[in-house]
């Protein structure tokens, strides 16, 4: 997003279409928002300084902005620590926005790359954090070179893979699921 | 004997796993069974799964749960993200049964099923519950001897509180952690930002510098307010940022001074006797100060 991009609304950029896709993306009660604030006063993205933070954020969602929200990398920064779900008078759980936006990204390859690095991951090994040397770090905490999870288990990983192949990742992932 | 399933995530085994020896050990100190979670994965991670959309989130979540509840337990976590996660796909699957109806569909596809009957736990709220202050203090081998604590809760331990089976009485002034510190013979005061985020987790991924300063904040303010001999982390994230992320600070000589940091299941695992050098393995920031004040109080 330019500097003061989201300062300047075009409403002709409005999409109603779009809007239906971030309800049905869960951001089911997007349209009951007053604009009250409550969510950004809260919001350590907007705390840290990030310039499009929630309360911008579902402003343009209920705008139907789709470009502003789908080209602002802001959406990829949110803590998920649900302060603005705990505070909205509206019950608007707008977090859920943010996932919503981030869902609509994910379907037009429109998200940071290290989202697939935690995918790929999550897929491969059943952890999406899955940093090297690990092995090592066991050993000083006196523990076994691998736990006792999916990473240790082959024929339950290659079932919870299985489940991973019955949801939309199956369409998105720009890897192979094999 | 109380029987739980310790759920280890990814950034305690891999990352911090002297927080797992010391889950390990605190539950075996407090005659709890660990029934091993056998083939869990992730919770998974908000950035994967539950950013591809709510069935997906419910689904990888419940392959955990189905775990659990084959086996007859519930969870304990010391991952804020684990904890909040898990228990958010819960919530969601009681709140849309059509989502929850495709979830099911999914496990039978591999032979597993989730009838929705696991609870989540972190390690504050399990001790404060299911073990209980009195119980905790009894069995301590040493006590805190007055460390004066600075309390780090953690967001996912404390929001969205309807999500959560088990929670503080104000979730935006948290004091179970701070009971839990001085039950052992701490000293645990309240300071103006202990709600406020550590800035760890995907601010921390997607914008590091931002992230490091809103961390720095929330340390200026603990050293000014209430200068403690350590900081107390309920969440392995929170742990991460304020121990390694803490040494970045000083190696980028933006603050001059250093608060070691312990996770709770670490400092709970110490006082019940558990072994220093395994239960803080992994920590950068010295920690010799905070040891010699716990074992020189015996
Ligand atoms: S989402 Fe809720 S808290 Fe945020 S501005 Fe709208 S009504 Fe207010
Ligand atoms: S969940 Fe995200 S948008 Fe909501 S308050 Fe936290 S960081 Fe801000």
């Amino acid at each position: 997003m330019e500097e003061g991009g989201v300062n300047v609304i075009d409403l002709t950029q409005s999409d109603e279409n779009f809007i239906k896709e971030l309800m049905e993306l869960g951001a089911d009660e997007l349209k009951e928002c007053i604009q009250c604030g409550k969510c950004g006063a809260t919001c350590p993205m907007a705390l840290a300084g990030l310039e499009f933070f929630i309360k911008r954020i579902v402003h343009a969602a209920t705008l139907g902005l789709r470009d502003i929200l789908l080209e602002d990398s802001s959406v990829w920064g949110c803590q998920s620590c649900n302060r603005c779900v705990e505070v909205c008078p509206m019950d608007i759980k707008p977090y859920e926005v943010i996932q919503a936006v981030r869902r609509a990204a994910v379907r037009v390859e429109s998200c940071p790359a290290n989202t697939y690095e935690g995918l790929r991951n999550l897929y491969r090994f059943g952890h999406a954090v899955f940093p090297k040397g690990f092995e090592e770090r066991r050993k000083k905490a006196g523990l076994p070179e691998k736990p006792p999870t999916a990473l240790s288990f082959e024929e339950m990983r290659k079932k919870y893979q299985e489940i991973l192949r019955n949801t939309i990742l199956e369409e998105i992932a720009p890897f192979p699921l094999t | 004997m109380k029987r739980i399933g310790l759920f280890l995530g990814c950034n305690i085994p891999f990352n911090r796993p002297d927080v797992e020896y010391s889950l390990r050990f605190l539950l075996n100190a407090l005659d709890v069974e660990i029934v091993e979670m056998e083939g869990a994965a992730c919770c998974p991670a908000y950035g994967t799964m539950p950013s591809l959309g709510i069935f997906e989130w419910a689904v990888a979540s419940a392959w955990n749960l189905s775990i659990a509840e084959e086996k007859g337990v519930d969870m304990i976590t010391g991952c804020g993200s684990c904890y909040g996660v898990q228990n958010e796909a819960n919530y969601y699957m009681k709140k849309h049964p059509d989502i929850k109806k495709k979830v099911d569909e999914v496990l039978a596809k591999v032979g597993r099923k989730y009838n929705g009957n696991v609870k989540v736990w972190n390690v504050t709220n399990f001790l404060y519950e299911q073990i209980g202050l009195d119980t905790l203090k009894q069995k301590a081998k040493y006590s805190l001897n007055g460390l004066k604590c600075g309390i780090q809760t953690g967001c996912h331990n404390l929001w969205p509180s309807r999500a959560f089976p088990a929670n503080e009485d104000n979730v935006f002034a948290p004091k179970r952690m701070r009971e839990i510190c001085e039950a052992l013979g701490g000293v645990a005061p309240h300071y103006s930002t202990i709600t406020d985020c550590c800035g760890m987790g995907a601010l921390r991924s997607n914008a590091p510098e931002k992230s490091l300063a809103l961390f720095k904040k929330k340390l200026d303010t603990i050293k000014a307010e209430l200068d403690p001999d350590v900081n107390v982390i309920g969440c392995s994230s929170c742990l991460m940022q304020f121990d390694a992320g803490q040494s970045l600070l000083i190696e980028q000589k933006k603050i001059n001074y250093k608060i070691p940091a312990l996770h709770i299941a670490q400092l709970v695992a110490i006082a019940l006797g558990a072994e220093v050098e395994k239960a803080t393995a992994l920590a950068t920031i010295p920690l010799n100060g905070v040891i010699t004040k716990i074992k020189g109080g015996n």
